[in-house]
């Protein structure tokens, strides 16, 4: 096994899918109107 | 050692360029998406001031419609594909952030009736389809990659049991376009028919979840009923989507059988791995909604911020849908994949309908 292909297995380990950035910056998003740093989103 | 895979060596893109590379195609969508919502602000105001009869068109079909038009005839520039293909992140962002005008009473009331519709369209879809890729003699494959694209959840489900069941490329393409030309085709005849047929918002919500293939345009097809049934279609849509694991299980498991895919190995990983993790975040988001974590305010601006993501998703479904690329793809697997269609959609109308008798919605 050569050192490139234990260097991407360890990264794709770690890397998160679309799905789940999707999530993690969803709630970013909503800690940010709970906590009253976007009070209003106009439409 | 079946599972390393020695990949190529790539200099790898430096996050903040992979960051950079996104942001003219985020624009294009962020622009179509406001054009269309100001046409629907102004060509219905325009209409009523010179005494026009003219339908009110939301801003979901001019996005849709702008996106298409210009896919279709200028094309899109190589610069803004990386962030035109964002659109999926957008929807899915946009779904964890409805879930907060979701109570989980709501949920689960409304989940545990569309959970044993989506079980019952799952099997007869499948089924179905399996029948039809066998009468047109199409490859097994080819047939299994159409079947879980049509019963489950479109793009994602063909892109997930591929890799699992270890399908031809041409055969993953051929799959996805027939879904997403399909997919196009429902965004403009569910409304039609939903309309003609004067279903209630419940009903076509549940209709639109069950019978469009791609989360995006299920979600697009739902809102251009209305709000409340766009509400019900993505809700319906993601637990359609909950069930993508199960259902790549099962053909993977069906293929290492016949000794043309990798044996699963451990089963609940593969599950997990397969799960839409946005389904999670959406339950969550409602969770904390329902024990009023959010305020009443909070919430509206929790669903604004949802309609603006889904602005982005509108936005590139009809940016990424090109009708000459869709037909170089050839006619068979679109022929089957049609076919299919219009059998589930009638199979899952009368479903919704049995169901609204059940229960008098």
């Amino acid at each position: 096994m050569g050192a490139e292909t234990v260097g991407a297995k360890t990264r794709n380990r770690w890397k998160l899918s679309l799905d789940t950035w999707a999530v993690l910056v969803a709630f970013l998003l909503a800690l940010l109107v709970r906590t009253g740093v976007f009070k209003h989103i106009p439409w | 050692m079946a599972d390393v895979i020695t990949v190529p060596q790539v200099q790898p893109v430096q996050p903040a360029l992979r960051f950079l590379r996104v942001i003219p195609g985020v624009l294009l969508l962020a622009a179509v998406g406001y054009a269309g919502k100001l046409l629907e602000q102004n060509v219905g105001a325009y209409a009523k001031a010179h005494h026009w009869t003219f339908p009110n068109i939301e801003y979901v079909l001019w996005a849709i419609v702008l996106g298409l038009v210009i896919s279709n005839t200028v094309g899109i520039p190589e610069i803004v594909r990386t962030g035109v293909a964002t659109y999926e992140f957008w929807l899915k962002a946009g779904i964890v952030l409805l879930g907060s005008r979701f109570l989980l009473g709501d949920i689960l009331k409304l989940g545990g009736v569309s959970l044993v519709l989506v079980a019952i369209e799952i099997a007869g879809s499948l089924a179905f389809m399996t029948f039809l890729g066998r009468l047109f003699k199409l490859k097994p494959k080819l047939t299994t990659l159409l079947a879980v694209g049509s019963a489950v959840c479109g793009v994602s489900a063909i892109i997930a049991t591929k890799g699992a069941i270890e399908a031809d490329d041409e055969d993953s393409s051929f799959s996805i376009a027939a879904i997403l030309a399909l997919g196009a085709l429902a965004l403009f005849t569910f409304p039609l028919i939903g309309h003609a047929l004067h279903l209630s918002d419940r009903a076509y919500g549940l209709w639109a979840g069950l019978g469009v293939d791609n989360t995006a345009e299920a979600t697009a097809a739902g809102a251009l009923y209305s709000d409340a049934a766009g509400k019900l279609a993505v809700l319906v849509k993601s637990t359609r989507n909950a069930m993508i694991g199960f259902v790549v299980l099962a053909y993977a498991i069906y293929w290492a059988s016949q000794g043309q895919a990798k044996a699963v190995g451990n089963k609940a990983a593969f599950l997990w791995q397969k799960f839409p993790k946005f389904v999670l975040g959406f339950l969550l988001i409602s969770v904390l909604a329902t024990y009023h974590f959010f305020n009443k305010d909070q919430v509206g601006a929790l669903a604004n911020l949802s309609r603006w993501a889904f602005l982005l998703t509108f936005a590139g479904v009809g940016l990424r849908t090109n009708f000459s690329e869709m037909r170089k793809q050839g006619l068979r697997p679109f022929a089957v994949g049609a076919i299919g269609e219009v059998v589930i959609a009638g199979f899952t109308l009368a479903l919704v309908y049995g169901a609204s008798k059940i229960f008098g919605w």
